[in-house]
């Protein structure tokens, strides 16, 4: 009997559990529309008089209507309780709308109650409050964090437009760099925060690079594209020899990017990972003291492993690393799962970003965001050069800050089984580098990164 | 107004529950532009200094006041500038006024060693019999006196003054305008009823938990859980909501943590952090349910100069996900339905309250409106940013609703310019003393307040009184 049910279970709260039952909470907890909930508290309440006239039941009730109020017509919306309810009624001219708004077994005193029980039944359904509403709304639909991200980037690039209106004598660079900050602040600080004397060209192209990035739809052509003007901007600020490292860097990360545009769920990584990969470097030239404590630091640790390893060590380390690795980025443990694989298969060992590149183009899914997170922190220029098989051998002059670096190099030298150790050390370095640098500069930028904003809200 | 055929239904659920509950679409938003860039600051830099935005104001106002100046007292008149003043001759002169006030808070005058003063204790209004009014133009500036009421004018005002010059170089004034209304565009309105909400001064954070219930039967009235079914489908014909300002209580601003020891003050959260949560939670069940525009105040944390940026998105986390929130500037100015909406939150009209022998707001409102300026005290007492290549707060087009939020109480006017246009002039009372806010009709531009109400225990009639 489902009409019979809900009487009872009015019955229960309020007897039973001796709550104050509303019309909002009612409504929640048997998820009926609120005007249901509104006529079952009615319907309740006149049952109850009827068999039981001494029944210990306290109403409020919520009247609303139009009261004339110092020569104009001012809408009155009232709890009162019941017994004041003929006198608000009669105050009002005309009167709009009657109804129970609450039962409760103990006479109230003041409104604060009914309050608290709103605010709680609504606080624990805050995604849904207006489903039992009686009016919905077509155009309050929420965005997805994809799109969030998006409006939220271009709202910050609009900002910026306001600027050449105003009375404000800045020079066009000042206007990128404000640009530049602005659009990453989704993004880690620390990193940011290494760009502060960018100039505008390279700026220009984190701008382009961070827009498109946002978007979900494939985008490795328009990546790709990216890749080419950034490396020439890049060159400006370095010498030949790190303009290729750049290119190779560049165009390893291009299929990175290619694989986070496929993957669909790190829309906030995509903003990230380009600009991390295209300012990393430069980035790595502005703050040479920095970085190159922390690299002096992973230098002499890397020159000494390399010194002592050997091929069980290497797999060793390697196999500690992987271990490791999943605890600290999943996506990187997926990108070491398929490192192996189809590296295997070419028994010639491709020089680490090639081999990442021709690994990650096959594996059109699984990316390595994670690495694409952590940031690399190249300072110095690496030379590349053409391996015998054809493919671009990238050797660092000094390596990376953490220890890190040496895993992901360790985890890609396992698959060039072939090559002597010099070579396998040096391009352990790159690799090292990328994966190394993420964690090294995931610590880095956490030592040096601004509390944001965000840290108080990100309970929510 | 509101509700009125809801009358019809008004007992509908004082019934069983029926089989059917009806629900009602909110109306659709026609035509929505918002008009705020030119209040949008980009890169800010504060090289500058107030002088330009005082020029630029002078050099933008001077042919609209020349207009007016020739309609008023012919086209014949000599216009001068103030080096061009010859005694004795009767002239029209245009500047910017100057109202030299003892009482004007001065920062100078507090640390001065020599004067020895105690700081100055604040008072609501600071006008004095003493006060002179001086009005100054690119060149020069002359004493005024004669027929111009200096309690009532305040810094800022451009104005054009008719009379002449005396023998000891004062300027006796016979006569003054100002640049009265801007031409308006035509209001093209809906043809049926939709209804904007303003509201202003919710106070979270203020710690007196009265005005919540206040503020949750609004929120249930606009997104349709209250009331009976008539009413309900009047609610659906709120087309927006505009929070104006001041969503945070004043008291979210003490400053103790500056005061005290760092160790007594470690664990502690600013208070504006748990009121703006609670902000947050409340404008997700708005914009769950219908468009809202949130300006800042003169509590709520953004920037103190005029124009107040838009708070940011990433303090609302959970409304932050619906398109319907937006957070816009101080002051605001929208094309909601076809109807121009301007307004602030409130400091334009308080400032000039202090500065000026006008008493009531709704005055002080349609005085700004005359003068063609939104806030004449900027930046003299009121912070504003340095501008210099236009004034944002000159008047361009009339608006058809202009509003001031945080008034003391609720008022509203429908104004008749000079050349036909048709302004309703709304002060919107602070939500948290009042518990009141207002309804605008867009299809006749008329406004009517609402106001809730629970009840309490040291009250004979039960609820709670509503001044007005």
């Amino acid at each position: 009997m489902e009409d019979e049910l809900y009487l009872e279970n009015i019955d229960e709260f309020v007897t039973d559990q001796n709550r104050i039952v509303t019309y909002k909470w009612l409504s929640f907890t048997l998820g009926v529309h609120v005007n249901q909930a509104k006529q079952m508290l009615y319907d309740y309440v006149e049952r109850k008089r009827k068999e039981n006239s001494g029944a210990q039941l306290h109403v409020t009730y919520l009247v609303a209507g139009n009261l004339i109020q110092n020569g104009h017509i001012c809408h009155k919306v009232a709890v009162v309780r019941e017994d004041k309810l003929e006198a608000m009624k009669s105050k009002l001219a005309t009167i709009a709308s009657v109804h129970v708004y609450s039962i409760q077994k103990a006479m109230l005193k003041d409104s604060g109650p009914l309050y608290n029980t709103d605010y709680d039944i609504v606080k624990t359904n805050l995604q849904n409050c207006s489903k039992f509403s009686a009016i919905q709304c077509a155009a309050a639909v929420p965005r997805t964090s994809a799109e969030v991200s998006q409006v939220q980037t271009s709202a910050q690039a609009d900002s910026q437009t306001p600027n050449d209106t105003h009375a404000v004598n800045v020079p066009t660079i000042n206007g990128h760099v404000s640009s530049t900050a602005k659009q990453p602040s989704p993004q880690p600080k620390g990193i940011m925060g290494m760009f502060a004397t960018k100039s505008a060209s390279k700026s220009q192209d984190t701008n382009k690079e961070t827009k498109p990035e946002s978007k979900e739809t494939t985008i490795a052509t328009t990546v790709s594209s990216k890749v080419s003007p950034k490396g020439s901007a890049m060159s400006n600020f370095f010498g030949k020899a790190a303009m290729n490292k750049l290119k190779v860097s560049s165009e390893c990360e291009q299929p990175k990017e290619e694989k986070t545009v496929a993957k669909p769920s790190v829309s906030v990584t995509e903003p990230k990972s380009p600009p991390s990969a295209a300012v990393e470097k430069p980035g790595k030239k502005m703050e040479p003291v920095k970085i190159q404590q922390k690299d002096k630091r992973s230098r002499a640790k890397r020159m000494a492993t390399s010194d002592n390893e050997e091929k069980e060590d290497e797999n060793l380390k390697k196999k500690r690393r992987r271990i490791k690795r999943p605890q600290s980025d999943s996506s990187e443990d997926e990108d070491v799962s398929v490192s192996p694989t189809p590296q295997e298969a070419k028994p010639p060992l491709p020089s680490p970003e090639p081999a990442l590149k021709i690994e990650l183009e096959p594996a059109t899914t699984e990316a390595s965001t994670g690495g694409k997170k952590r940031k690399r922190k190249r300072v110095l220029k690496s030379k590349t050069f053409v391996d015998s098989e054809g493919c671009m051998v990238t050797e660092k002059v000094y390596e990376s800050e953490s220890c890190t670096d040496s895993e992901e190099e360790f985890i890609k030298s396992k698959l060039p089984a072939a090559h002597n150790q010099s070579t396998a050390a040096v391009r352990k370095e790159p690799k090292e580098d990328r994966k190394g640098l993420k964690k090294g500069t995931a610590t880095a930028s956490k030592a040096n990164k601004q509390v944001s904003i965000m840290g108080f809200f990100q309970k929510k | 107004m509101f509700s009125e055929q809801a009358a019809r239904t008004a007992q509908g659920l004082l019934a069983p529950p029926s089989a059917e509950a009806s629900t009602f679409a909110r109306v659709p938003i026609s035509t929505y532009t918002n008009c705020s860039q030119h209040f949008r600051l980009g890169e800010r830099s504060f090289n500058r200094q107030y002088a330009h935005i005082y020029a630029t104001r002078l050099i933008q106002m001077r042919p609209l006041l020349l207009e007016r100046a020739r309609q008023k007292w012919g086209s014949g008149i000599a216009v001068r500038k103030l080096c061009e003043l010859q005694t004795a001759e009767k002239c029209c002169i245009v500047g910017t006024l100057f109202k030299s006030m003892q009482l004007q808070p001065s920062i100078l005058r507090e640390i001065s060693e020599e004067h020895n003063l105690l700081p100055q204790p604040s008072r609501t209004k600071y006008i004095h019999q003493s006060d002179e009014l001086i009005l100054e133009d690119e060149l020069q500036r002359i004493k005024l006196e004669g027929a111009v009421d200096i309690q009532k004018l305040v810094t800022g005002t451009i104005l054009a003054l008719y009379g002449s010059e005396r023998e000891d170089g004062r300027f006796v004034v016979e006569d003054h305008c100002f640049a009265d209304l801007p031409r308006q565009l035509p209001r093209r309105g809906p043809s049926t009823d939709r209804f904007v909400l303003l509201v202003s001064g919710l106070g979270l954070g203020g710690g007196s938990g009265e005005s919540f219930l206040g503020m949750q039967l609004l929120v249930d009235v606009v997104t349709g859980q209250l009331g009976a079914e008539g009413e309900q489908s009047c609610a659906a014909q709120i087309s927006r909501v505009i929070l104006a300002g001041n969503l945070l209580s004043q008291n979210t601003q003490n400053k103790d943590t500056i005061n005290k020891a760092k160790y007594l003050t470690k664990k502690t959260q600013a208070a504006s952090v748990e009121a703006v949560k609670m902000l947050d939670e409340i404008l997700l069940q708005l914009s769950a349910s219908v468009p809202v525009d949130v300006m800042p105040g003169e509590f709520d944390p953004t920037n103190y100069t005029l124009p107040q940026q838009p708070l940011h998105h990433c303090m609302f986390p959970l409304a932050g996900a619906y398109s319907t929130l937006q957070l816009v500037t101080n002051p605001y100015q929208a094309d909601i339905d076809g109807v121009r909406f301007l307004g602030t939150s409130g400091q334009n009209v308080n400032d000039i309250f202090k500065y000026s022998s006008m008493e009531d707001y709704l005055e002080i409102l349609e005085w700004t409106l005359h003068v063609g300026h939104l806030s004449p005290t900027a930046p003299d007492t009121l912070g504003c940013y340095p501008f210099y290549k236009t004034d944002p707060f000159i008047f361009t087009d009339c608006p058809h609703v202009y509003f001031c939020g945080n008034a003391p109480r609720f008022q509203s006017k429908e104004l008749t310019g000079v050349d036909g246009q048709q302004v309703l002039l709304v002060t919107i009372p602070d939500f948290s003393a009042t518990q009141t806010a207002c309804l605008i009709n867009l299809r006749n531009l008329t406004c009517q307040p609402i106001s809730f109400s629970g009840f309490s225990a040291d009250e004979d009639e039960g609820e709670m009184e509503i001044s007005h």
